[in-house]
């Protein structure tokens, strides 16, 4: 029983480095995706063309092999390290996620209607105005239900960046059986990524009946 | 003086020339009624004034400033002075859904009011916000203060969104057939609110398809087809006497109805 209480303490030092990979990888994703929505938007033919393409290589090709390019590609190339393991896992997820999300943004804008762009400039206000106060509460209710889906994945993609000896949860548990010959700890991971995804469904049930009072 | 001057406005969509050279006037106080077919260029014709659309050549004066002009090729920008001289009440309402009435009311001239490039005295939110509640009350729309639209009805929301036009104080008021997407049995209260604005210094335009309507509040009426105005006049003279044969064409479909 001390050994149970022991590795579960243990592992929640994994899951640690987990939630780390999974919050930065948020907290940048999400503007950036927007930035990205906007450049695949945009009415300068180039960038939406070159910005359409760079998705598609993103969102074509795996995250693992993503994950291994940024590590150790520099290395191959310029035969030195770029990046820390961290550094890497960041960068990949948040470009990796970013594209996914931008594809969600641009759908939600692009379901706005446009007479609310037009309210806004018969209103006399400026094009920025409209899009923060006016557009994007309506884009973020409508892309709750998609936006659950590629945040939920993330918990779970986190796991990948032990390819690139970055120690999150999986790795933590894999030692227990590599070391001891213990194979319950991986199996008991489950439980962590089960708790974190239902306080994360949670959240989001809250945030939609949050955004419940409108009609958008 | 004259408030509004239109001098040979012209618009292409593609080859599709909508808006075939119009010229109008219109003094301080007045009511146009612009009526006409669908697709003969009227609803093009309020959108060019609101700069939703850009005409592609012609000029348009505001109180004998003027606030566009374009010549072929060449679409100038619109200054924000330029877009708050005409305000503009949509067919679809168009209010904002997030936010309550009195914050649709409210948003833009609290925006305007922050903004760096205002100029001019800046209106407090007290100010704001009294100003809204005394247009709520105007068109009887008090008790619906705190509200969401979608709690509205569609003729309330109209009610609203012209609440929300007037807030901006625009020189020139455009209504875009402001009864057209209302169940038949709401168009009244939206009718009723829109004669009641009526005023020596209030100037209205107004798309519609209530030939009795425009009868009675208009002070001139245009009939737009094809792109041109085939005919202007008095109420009087373009019901009562209509010279051209498109117009007579056009009102005796819609009595036949």
């Amino acid at each position: 029983m001390e050994q149970f209480w022991k590795i579960t303490l243990d592992l929640c030092v994994g899951f640690g480095e987990t939630l780390k990979i999974f919050f930065i990888t948020l907290a940048m994703a999400l503007p950036l995706g927007l930035i990205i929505s906007f450049g695949s938007m945009s009415k300068f033919k180039p960038l939406a063309f070159l910005t359409r393409g760079f998705v598609w290589i993103i969102r074509g090709t795996p995250l693992m092999l993503q994950l291994i390019t940024v590590y150790y590609g520099p290395g191959l190339v310029f035969k030195q390290m770029l990046f820390t393991a961290p550094m890497a896992v960041y960068i990949t997820f948040t470009i990796n996620y970013a594209c996914y999300f931008s594809e969600i943004y641009r759908g939600g804008i692009e379901s706005i209607t446009k007479g609310q762009y037009e309210a806004g400039q018969v209103l006399g206000m400026t094009r920025r105005e409209t899009f923060f106060k006016v557009i994007l509460l309506q884009v973020v209710k409508r892309i709750i239900a998609p936006m659950s889906n590629e945040i939920i994945t993330l918990v779970k993609d986190t796991s990948l960046a032990r390819v690139v000896t970055y120690y999150e949860l999986i790795y933590f548990a894999q030692r227990y059986t590599k070391n001891a010959g213990l194979l319950w700890p991986l199996f008991y991971t489950a439980v962590y990524y089960l708790v974190f995804t239902a306080i994360l469904t949670l959240l989001f049930r809250w945030l939609e009946k949050k955004l419940d009072y409108f009609k958008a | 003086m004259n408030m509004l001057e239109v001098k040979d406005l012209r618009k292409r969509f593609g080859d599709n020339e909508v808006l075939k050279g119009i010229n109008l006037t219109l003094k301080k106080g007045e009511v146009l009624a612009i009526i006409g077919s669908s697709g003969g260029g009227k609803t093009t014709l309020l959108r060019c004034l609101n700069f939703l659309e850009k005409a592609n050549s012609g000029e348009i004066l505001v109180g004998g400033r003027s606030v566009y002009r374009a010549t072929e090729g060449e679409k100038p920008e619109v200054t924000p002075e330029a877009q708050l001289s005409f305000g503009l009440v949509f067919q679809q309402f168009n209010l904002f859904p997030q936010y309550s009435v009195i914050e649709n009311l409210m948003l833009a001239p609290k925006l305007r009011a922050k903004r760096k490039t205002t100029q001019g005295e800046r209106e407090t939110p007290e100010a704001i916000r009294e100003r809204a509640e005394k247009l709520l009350a105007t068109v009887g729309l008090s008790e619906k203060a705190n509200a969401y639209p979608c709690q509205l009805s569609g003729g309330q929301q109209q009610r609203v969104a012209i609440a929300r036009a007037l807030m901006l104080s625009p020189d020139i008021l455009c209504f875009d057939e402001p009864t057209s997407s209302l169940d038949p049995e709401l168009t009244g209260e939206v009718l009723r609110v829109i004669r009641s604005l009526k005023s020596s210094d209030r100037t209205m335009i107004i798309v519609t398809h209530e030939m009795e309507f425009a009868r009675h509040v208009a002070d001139k009426v245009i009939f737009i087809s094809d792109g041109i105005i085939e005919e202007q006049g008095t109420p009087e003279e373009v019901f009562g006497n209509p010279q051209s044969e498109k117009t007579k064409a056009f009102l005796s479909a819609g009595q036949k109805v």
